[in-house]
């Protein structure tokens, strides 16, 4: 099961892998000249979060698109946010970015993001994996070969931009004392900076990179320890967490305590919805019930989407909507800034509303409905078998309308739901439910995981 | 043309068509497994391609676990001397020389700082075509250093033990050079300053074009021809793109052939060394060598045609000098490879020395008539076409075959043989007159042609 789980894994999140193993550099190369042939020509930006085999793939990467006759312009170590806002702001046809975004040190991915800034779908991926696969890449002669560029300064595009788009003015003057945790990855060349520019007295950790991670690259719970003690040992007003490329982000407020992804999701989310009334917000299937609440109350529709970024982006492209919510990792997608889940947009985001409201994090989390979420997984002997007693449980409880957007959700009457997932990274199934009152949620899942079980066992 | 060649030169072929970043990749990840990680330094010349096999080789070789030097647009002598003056485990040479646009090449240097050698050469293609190279885990990945402070002025150094700068600075020379845009213009000025030289460096652009064909020779010599009346100038250099290749104007404006750069050297190098001295060259090179050579006193062993086995016998064989007749030279107590810099400054020394023109120099070498000729045959006949005229053709010749055929007579020779990167074969006919020459010249071409052909 391990070893499966450590093959090279090919979807809606690029190519991904583990170094020394399954993605080496002549696949990284390979696969860039096929996004070369791809986007047809023109140029394709390259950039990395700090991992140690970041530079071997950004060279096999960068030798690929030469080799189709692409120019690739090289932006170092940068955020996957501001890539993808410099892909729009410069015109270009399309952009690599080499991270693996939360996964541990051993991992690493190329993720592909068409000319509109946002990451291949399914079917751009088949089409991508369809070339990538034809027996003759269409390599270009000399004359034809383009000179690798370099972008230096990509983030201050994107960094203006956000500043831009807040009320930076009344941000400055509340000069607020801030934490921020930057695992180590990308945030460690420009969270400070960033926050600095906003006026904060910035304190951070794991503000150094080069040496592998120091701290679990997720930005859950149980491994912000360390950020909530720092808050509250210089004071701060809260602390930021990031992942090693700065698209997620997760929250502590000023008394130490940790938010999580989805209650952090939550406070912006309700903030923006306050803001703005009417419209639509688009979230994916496993984000808190809560956000739909305060929507509701601010007359703004909610669309479900399937779990993904470019499957929120998507219906957000489709329906227009103002915010995307990524609730199960902390992904804030804010089009008025950015097309896709972007640490700094929230972290601007956050400070402007502390800055208009005046109020603390613990305080403004207060006014907020909050339920209790529990989730588990099972493990599935194969990827059908999962895909089978996913429909079983579907239909079994067909009287209850499950929501099938991607796995199976289904809501019960007192506002409690469960959805039951098949994960895109590991064969599992994973469980999560949400309800008012916390037992209830866990013997939802208990439940549901017995059943499951039941039906895997058949 | 589909075209990738490999061998002892390393790996060479079309780009695009031949050479891709695939195969690169592949090939450096197998120099990386054949040094076991370690520490490898990457030199390029300034082709436009160079840049996309350099991302390709350090990428490969970073995979592998090996430290990677940076040594960005670097003329070959430089990175032979960088391997060996920090100890490195290897490098890789890309550039194609003197190949013509279009093409390209990796070329592995051993921890010796010299080309592979055929065992070297057999022991890495063995782990290329296994397709199984070192890996390692996240934490071993290489990372890419700049190439160490230094390092221009070290090898310039070594040159100045070699040879003697200040006399060579007294005459304050004017010399015209064409560096064919290649990688030799980064240390043009370095150089000249270090040898007190008025030089005039024509084709010193970094675009990656060549401004004609890369192959150091008369008809390459043309520009610096029309010069060096003109401004009046001592002498004049035509190079390759990586600097290993050199061929000299005089300034009387004779465009001398490449042949004639060895001998010239050889000329000074073995008056300095006194009798008995050794010389390297190969099999095709001209008869002028084997008179100079004779003249000195010295003691001429020929070997297989490369670069690689020519600096190998060097060291094999104890001798002082090396080279061929394609314009390269290397000494012993040199950079282990070819060095057009130092075939320069050799040259200016042995005029310094005699207080000589260059035609002066020229005018004391016994000369020949000598015809390179290629002849088109597709590279697996070639061997074949070979084979067949083994035994047939010219019984009244003292026939060796060490590296493709070759044919003595009194008052000349002529060799045939299949290019390792190319799909030709390759005729050289040399004779004291031009008459014969080019009778002979007819003769082998007009046999091989038929036999190709058949």
């Amino acid at each position: 099961m391990k070893e499966a789980f450590r093959r090279l894994k090919i979807g809606v999140s690029g190519i991904r892998g583990v170094v020394g193993e399954s993605l080496s550099p002549v696949l990284a190369s390979d696969f860039a000249a096929a996004f070369g042939e791809f986007v047809g020509g023109g140029r394709v930006l390259i950039g990395r979060d700090t991992r140690s085999s970041g530079e071997m793939y950004e060279n096999a990467v960068a030798a690929g698109l030469l080799s189709v006759g692409v120019q690739p312009v090289l932006t170092g170590i940068l955020p996957t946010p501001s890539l993808q806002f410099a892909v729009r702001e410069t015109a270009a046809s399309g952009a690599i970015a080499i991270t693996a975004s939360h996964n541990g040190n051993e991992w690493n991915a190329l993720k592909f993001i068409g000319p509109d800034g946002l990451f291949l779908n399914q079917t751009a991926n088949d089409e991508l994996l369809d070339i990538y696969n034809q027996p003759d890449s269409n390599y270009v002669t000399e004359n034809r070969i383009r000179t690798e560029k370099c972008l230096p300064d990509a983030f201050r595009m994107h960094q203006e931009k956000i500043l831009r788009s807040v009320n930076a003015d009344a941000i400055r003057k509340k000069h607020f004392r801030v934490a921020v945790d930057c695992c180590n990855g990308v945030g460690a060349l420009y969270s400070r900076k960033f926050l600095e520019s906003l006026g904060c007295e910035t304190v951070s950790i794991f503000d150094t990179w080069g040496n592998g991670f120091e701290r679990p690259p997720e930005p859950v719970p149980a491994h912000l320890g360390a950020l909530s003690e720092c808050v509250r040992k210089h004071r701060c007003a809260l602390g930021f967490a990031q992942d090693p490329d700065g698209d997620r982000i997760s929250l502590v407020s000023g008394s130490g305590a940790i938010l999580g992804a989805q209650d952090s999701a939550l406070l912006i989310a309700a903030s923006l919805l306050r803001n703005r009334r009417g419209g639509t917000v688009v979230l994916n299937i496993q984000t808190t019930r809560a956000i739909e609440l305060v929507a509701e109350e601010c007359g703004v529709r909610v669309l479900y989407s399937p779990v993904g970024e470019v499957n929120v982006t998507d219906a957000m492209t489709a329906s227009g909507a103002f915010l995307g919510i990524e609730g199960s990792s902390g992904g804030i997608i804010y089009p008025a800034i950015s097309m896709c889940r972007d640490s700094y947009a929230a972290m601007a985001l956050v400070l402007d509303m502390l800055a208009a409201r005046g109020q603390s994090i613990d305080a403004l989390l207060g006014t907020l409905p909050r339920l209790a979420s529990v989730s588990r997984k099972v493990i599935c002997p194969s990827a059908q078998a999962g895909v089978n007693a996913l429909r079983a449980v579907r239909e079994r409880h067909s009287s209850r309308n499950p929501i099938t957007v991607d796995g199976v959700r289904i809501d019960l009457s007192d506002g409690a739901w469960v959805l039951l997932r098949r994960s895109n990274t590991e064969p599992v199934i994973r469980l999560l439910a949400e309800s008012a009152d916390p037992a209830a949620a866990e013997r939802l899942v208990e439940k549901f995981e017995r059943e499951l079980q039941g039906l895997l066992k058949k | 043309m589909r075209f990738l060649r490999l061998g002892n030169l390393g790996m060479r072929g079309v780009a695009g068509t031949g050479l891709t970043p695939h195969n690169v990749i592949a090939y450096a990840s197998a120099v990386g497994t054949y040094s076991n990680g370690g520490r490898i330094a990457v030199g390029m010349d300034t082709r436009i391609s160079s840049k996309m096999y350099r991302d390709a080789a350090v990428s490969g070789l970073l995979g592998c676990g090996a430290e990677v030097i940076d040594a960005g647009i670097c003329p070959a002598p430089l990175l032979h001397h960088l391997v060996r003056r920090e100890r490195l485990s290897g490098a890789i040479l890309i550039g194609a020389g003197h190949h013509q646009a279009g093409w390209n090449a990796l070329a592995p240097l051993s921890s010796r700082g010299s080309y592979f050698s055929n065992l070297q050469t057999q022991e890495l293609l063995g782990i290329y075509h296994s397709g199984i190279y070192r890996s390692v885990p996240w934490n071993g990945v290489g990372k890419i250093h700049p190439r160490p402070e230094g390092l221009a002025d070290s090898y310039l150094e070594l040159l100045c033990t070699l040879v003697d700068a200040e006399r060579i600075a007294a005459r304050r020379f004017k010399v015209i050079a064409d560096f064919c845009n290649g990688s030799g213009s980064v240390l043009a000025d370095a150089f000249a300053k270090r040898f007190g030289l008025e030089l005039i460096p024509i084709n010193q652009i970094l675009s990656g074009v060549l401004p004609h064909d890369p192959e150091p020779r008369p008809r390459t010599a043309m520009q610096v021809q029309s010069l060096i009346k003109v401004l009046n100038a001592d002498i004049g250099f035509v190079y390759n793109s990586d600097m290993s290749r050199a061929s000299i104007v005089t300034d009387s404006g004779e465009t001398l052939s490449e042949e004639y750069s060895f001998p010239l050297v050889a000329d000074h190098v073995l008056r300095l060394a006194g009798a008995g001295a050794g010389v390297v060259s190969n099999c095709c090179t001209t008869r002028t060598l084997d008179d100079i050579v004779r003249r000195r006193g010295g003691i001429l062993c020929k070997g297989k045609v490369g670069q690689a086995h020519t600096i190998d016998r060097m060291f094999e064989t104890g001798a002082v000098l090396a080279g061929d007749g394609s314009g390269s030279i290397a000494l012993a107590r040199g950079v282990p490879g070819f060095d057009g810099f130092l075939l320069t400054a050799l040259v200016l020394e042995s005029m310094a020395f005699d207080g000589e023109t260059s035609s002066g120099l020229a005018a004391r070498l016994p000369r020949y008539c000598i015809i390179k000729r290629a002849v088109p045959c597709s590279s697996s006949h070639a061997y074949s076409v070979l084979r067949n005229l083994r035994g047939h053709i010219f019984p009244d010749a003292v026939f060796s075959e060490e590296d493709g055929l070759r044919f003595d007579w009194q008052d000349g020779w002529a060799h045939l043989r299949a290019s390792m990167t190319e799909p030709i074969v390759r005729m050289i006919v040399e004779w004291k007159t031009r008459e014969k020459a080019e009778e002979y010249a007819a003769k082998v071409s007009s046999v091989l042609e038929r036999v190709a052909a058949s």
